[in-house]
């Protein structure tokens, strides 16, 4: 499974990027447990934010689904910090 | 498919409306109960955002006995988690405790609370006493600041590219000019009105600072988010009024993308169509003017600019040019045909937005 987070807009507007490929990771099935749960709450469509709040866009193997703070669910906040801070 | 069982908000999207409808009525409370906390929860939040784009944020009524054109401030801490609003830690008129960022998001408030009062006349963010809210200590390493409609929210910074967001006072009053934005005219945070909506925060929280330090429009840095990057990041700030697109270049950021004429517009449907980045366009229109002019930047620049925000003409989908249009309006009606006006058109020309 392919996980990519995508997160825009912040205060600073700076664009972060990062890809986690469950295949070659010891604990794939967590990967993706979190990345279904916090798909499922996602949205088709970009949700309207809030004022300096960050954007994210989740692809898991082509799929995307959006979501934007303070509105994340707490699958979606584990999901996008983990792949943020591991991913490449 | 799983109706029930724990996964309760699962139903927020990938159960369509008609199929809640009528699990919401079904006879076994398993199924019915967390369909219509749904239903429930979907409606409100979706009249809550209709309303709050529609006609602003709810006026909170100031606290009985609050006196008026004195600030309400109450300070909540997350404790590193993101339920908002937080444990409150500090209420008005109470002395400073020993959490440096809970005092200063507590000084920040009142600074910018007086910079409105005292320059403007504008009691509060609303102009009717709103309490002021902040929460510090939202989440944990967060690399941002953002205000929810009703109050602002802090991140401590990573302290790796971001330290705390309550360390520079502009970020501060621009959260709060954001409300006050909300509560006059209402930009829709999308696009060029996006833009001019960032712009219009980063005007007012520069000059809260500006203010604050009693500072000239050439004393000024014209920076917004001084002292905000972590000593490795090769930055200044995150955004410069007075170059625009020369806050930052470094090797894990990347270069500020801001743009400071229309030359060099950007076209982007991320970032909400743009606006951190565009806003470089408007930020420094309103950096030429005052500079033009001298003095305090406050007094007449951002007279001009409040005026426009809070005068009732400026769409809410305004574009630069009606923006910049209301501008010389503005500057007319308060100063006549003089200096004033002739800086404002140069400004707006500079930057290559058309002014009638």
């Amino acid at each position: 499974m392919r996980i990519q987070v995508r997160r825009t807009g912040g205060f600073a507007g700076i664009e972060r990027h990062a890809e986690v490929d469950t295949a070659e990771r010891p604990d794939a099935g967590e990967w993706q447990a979190l990345a279904e749960r916090a798909c499922a709450d996602g949205r088709d469509t970009p949700p309207v934010g809030v004022p300096d709040g960050f954007s994210y866009q989740i692809t898991v193997d082509g799929r995307t689904v959006y979501a934007a703070d303070p509105r994340l669910t707490d699958e979606q906040r584990r999901l996008i910090s983990r792949v943020l801070k591991e991913g490449a | 498919m799983t109706t029930h069982g724990g996964f309760e908000p699962v139903f927020c999207t990938i159960v369509p409306p008609h199929v809640l409808d009528r699990l919401a009525q079904h006879a076994d409370p398993v199924l019915a109960g967390p369909a219509r906390r749904t239903l429930q929860r979907d409606a409100f939040e979706r009249t809550h955002r209709r309303l709050t784009t529609v006609i602003g944020a709810a006026t909170v009524a100031p606290r009985a006995g609050a006196e008026a054109g004195k600030p309400h401030r109450t300070v909540y801490d997350a404790r590193h988690g993101t339920e908002l609003p937080g444990r409150k830690v500090r209420t008005e008129g109470e002395e400073p405790g020993r959490d440096a960022t809970v005092n200063r998001a507590y000084a920040g408030l009142g600074a910018t609370f007086e910079h409105f009062l005292e320059v403007y006349r504008r009691d509060s963010v609303d102009g009717a006493g709103l309490p002021l809210d902040a929460t510090v200590h939202y989440d944990r390493e967060y690399n941002n600041a953002f205000w929810n409609g009703e109050q602002m929210v802090f991140g401590d910074g990573d302290g790796e590219i971001f330290l705390d967001f309550t360390v520079a006072l502009d970020v501060i009053g621009h959260e709060l000019t954001h409300g006050v934005t909300q509560h006059t005219a209402n930009l829709t945070y999308y696009g060029q009105p996006g833009a001019l909506n960032e712009s219009v925060s980063d005007v007012f929280g520069s000059l809260v600072k500006q203010y604050s330090l009693g500072q000239t429009a050439a004393e000024a840095d014209w920076l917004i988010g001084a002292g905000l990057l972590a000593p490795r990041v090769t930055g200044v700030a995150l955004r410069s009024m007075k170059a625009p697109g020369t806050a930052y270049d470094d090797d894990v950021l990347g270069k500020d993308p801001q743009p400071a004429t229309m030359d060099d517009f950007v076209r982007t449907g991320r970032d909400n169509g743009g606006v951190h980045i565009n806003s470089g366009i408007p930020n420094h229109a309103f950096h030429l003017l005052a500079t033009a002019l001298g003095g305090h930047a406050w007094e007449r620049a951002g007279q001009i600019w409040y005026d426009v925000l809070t005068g009732g003409e400026l769409a809410q989908d305004a574009l630069f040019a009606d923006f910049a249009a209301l501008t010389l309006k503005a500057a007319r009606e308060r100063y006549g045909d003089g200096e004033e006006l002739e800086a404002v058109g140069k400004a707006w020309e500079r930057v290559g937005v058309r002014t009638p």
